[in-house]
């Protein structure tokens, strides 16, 4: 049982060095990042022309601007990733060396996670170096919006696995791309449904709010713009959500991709 | 027959049709096993079911009824999608990809340690398969900048690393020239020599003749045949000889023209073939070549019992 549990691990580890490498080199992440660099420059531009603490205004847009973008790409990197590798193959080779396929999740979060996660950190950084060009960096509470950043993209990465899964190439980024705006509605979703009159809307918006994945419980992003860091106790229900969220996900992954029969 | 691998009454049918789901049969009854230390073709048109066999194998699919035996025991069936032990078999898939931004060392590092491998003694294997494999020359360039026939190399490579006791090959020569296709003939022969037993698919019946011993014929998710080629083959009464010359006057059962004044004779038996050659020492005008049992091949072997089975 445990020499099962230390080589599926290690198996999983394996796995994501290999996926961690595999795109890292990846050109389209560079492309992106360049992108990324050219957006936070036009919002220099925007900066420049407001009255005024510029450094807040930068700061709250590149924020924005660089979760929207790592959202999006952690949709397409993990659906291209795992779409690819079983149209070509690769899979096969993997799976037959594998004591479970939920390894092989775990191995393609931990490998597409590390890449996205080292992009969002790159980018996060450049922004500051940019903010400290006008005033102050308030690190602490860039620090904190990076990590609850860190932990909505994994978010988005571990639900956009389970669709990659499930459905086909087109299908499963349309999906995940719905989840991520839908997940960050889920409260608004769950007010207005708590004031509807049908029991059924009440159940639905109930099965909502529970079902999807909260991506605004991870957001420290405002508070930044605001030179307003949070408490020690926020901090960690971002943790513990974002963890909890995570593992839920993965289970779920693993579980419908061990049904399949790959064709 | 002491065999390793037992496949019994394997059946798997898969969905068609997209809003109204029927289903096809793939396999239906497959039954065939592979001797310990063998090489066996497995053999069959395409859309037979070969690569769902090989996937059921792998524990890629589920059958739907059946079961398979490695060694003994019971490793899938259609309650367990188990697959064959993962450090006792190799298995290359048909025209593999992998990760085209790892470079064929760093892939083969992967999936040796994924094997149970490490260390130095992993280093050494992949320098081995390398340079027995004719790709030492791209083992540290990326794998999207290496041809197709490199990356099936190396596809080859990944399945023996850690020299497994049971090989599945699905169309290992595909894609390849024909020095590839040489080389890679010869290490198969080796690893087979070292003791390894070999199931592979493929097309090219040629290549099939030469290296396996045994044959499992698939058609339409049926097994047609199984046994040794030498069986299938049978054994030809008839003989072909090559002579230069005149060779009107000589008795044969047919006479094929080759050009620049040579004919291919065939006889039936020894006995007209003694006669014929005995012809040609009287005959002044004409010069013998060559003389050899005109052996039917395995590709002709396999038209034949496809269509015989289908006219049936």
């Amino acid at each position: 049982m445990m020499g099962a549990l230390v080589t599926g691990l290690q198996g999983a580890i394996r796995i994501g060095r290999m996926s961690f490498l595999d795109a890292l080199r990846n050109r389209l992440l560079y492309g992106v990042l360049v992108f990324v660099v050219l957006l936070l420059l036009a919002g220099l531009a925007v900066a420049t022309v407001t009255m005024g603490r510029t450094e807040l205004l930068l700061l709250d847009l590149g924020l924005g601007a660089i979760s929207i973008i790592a959202n999006l790409m952690a949709i397409v990197t993990a659906v291209q990733s795992l779409q690819t590798e079983h149209a070509e193959r690769t899979l096969y080779v993997l799976l037959t060396r594998l004591p479970s396929r939920g390894w092989y999740i775990l191995g393609k979060f931990l490998g597409l996670g590390a890449v996205l996660g080292g992009l969002v950190v790159l980018m996060v950084l450049i922004l500051a170096l940019m903010v400290g060009m006008f005033g102050q960096v308030h690190w602490l509470s860039v620090a904190q919006a990076l990590l609850a950043t860190l932990f909505e993209i994994w978010i988005v990465l571990a639900f956009s696995l389970i669709f990659a899964n499930a459905s086909s190439l087109f299908l499963a980024i349309l999906l995940s791309f719905c989840m991520d705006v839908a997940g960050r509605f889920t409260t608004t979703i769950h007010q207005f449904s708590a004031q509807a009159e049908s029991g059924l809307l009440r159940w639905l918006g109930d099965a909502v709010y529970y079902l999807l994945p909260n991506l605004e419980a991870v957001n420290l992003r405002n508070g930044a713009g605001d030179i307003a860091s949070f408490g020690a106790e926020r901090v960690w229900s971002v943790v513990l959500y974002g963890s909890i969220e995570v593992a839920l996900l993965l289970t779920v992954s693993s579980w419908i991709f061990s049904r399949r029969n790959l064709s | 027959m002491n065999g390793i691998l037992t496949i019994e009454g394997l059946s798997l049918s898969v969905p068609t049709g997209h809003v109204i789901q029927g289903r096809r049969l793939v396999l239906d009854d497959v039954c065939f096993s592979v001797a310990r230390g063998s090489a066996t073709a497995y053999l069959g048109p395409n859309g037979a079911g070969k690569t769902s066999t090989f996937r059921i194998l792998c524990g890629l699919s589920r059958a739907d009824a059946g079961s398979v035996r490695f060694a003994g025991e019971v490793v899938c069936d259609a309650r367990v999608r188990g697959g064959l032990p993962a450090h006792r078999f190799g298995f290359m898939p048909e025209q593999p990809y992998f990760y085209r931004n790892l470079t064929p060392r760093e892939l083969l590092t992967g999936l040796g340690r994924l094997s149970g491998m490490s260390g130095r003694q992993l280093g050494a294997a992949i320098e081995d398969w390398a340079g027995r494999l004719d790709f030492e020359a791209v083992l540290g360039q990326p794998l999207r900048a290496c041809s197709k026939g490199q990356v099936q190399r190396v596809g080859l490579a990944q399945a023996l690393l850690h020299e497994p006791e049971f090989v599945l090959l699905d169309e290992p020569l595909s894609g390849l020239d024909p020095l590839g296709r040489e080389r890679v003939r010869q290490v198969l022969h080796e690893v087979h020599a070292g003791g390894a037993t070999l199931l592979f698919s493929s097309h090219i019946l040629s290549d099939a003749e030469a290296m396996c011993d045994a044959v499992v014929v698939l058609d339409a998710g049926r097994v047609v045949h199984q046994g040794e080629i030498a069986g299938m083959l049978g054994k030809s009464e008839r003989w072909a000889i090559v002579v230069e010359g005149d060779a009107g006057g000589l008795p044969a059962v047919q006479r094929v023209e080759l050009g620049h004044g040579r004919y291919r004779l065939l006889v039936d038996g020894e006995a007209e073939r003694d006669r014929l050659l005995n012809a040609l020492r009287t005959s002044f005008g004409c010069r013998l070549l060559s003389v050899e049992q005109d052996r039917q091949t395995l590709e002709q072997a396999f038209i034949s019992l496809l269509q015989d089975g289908r006219a049936s």
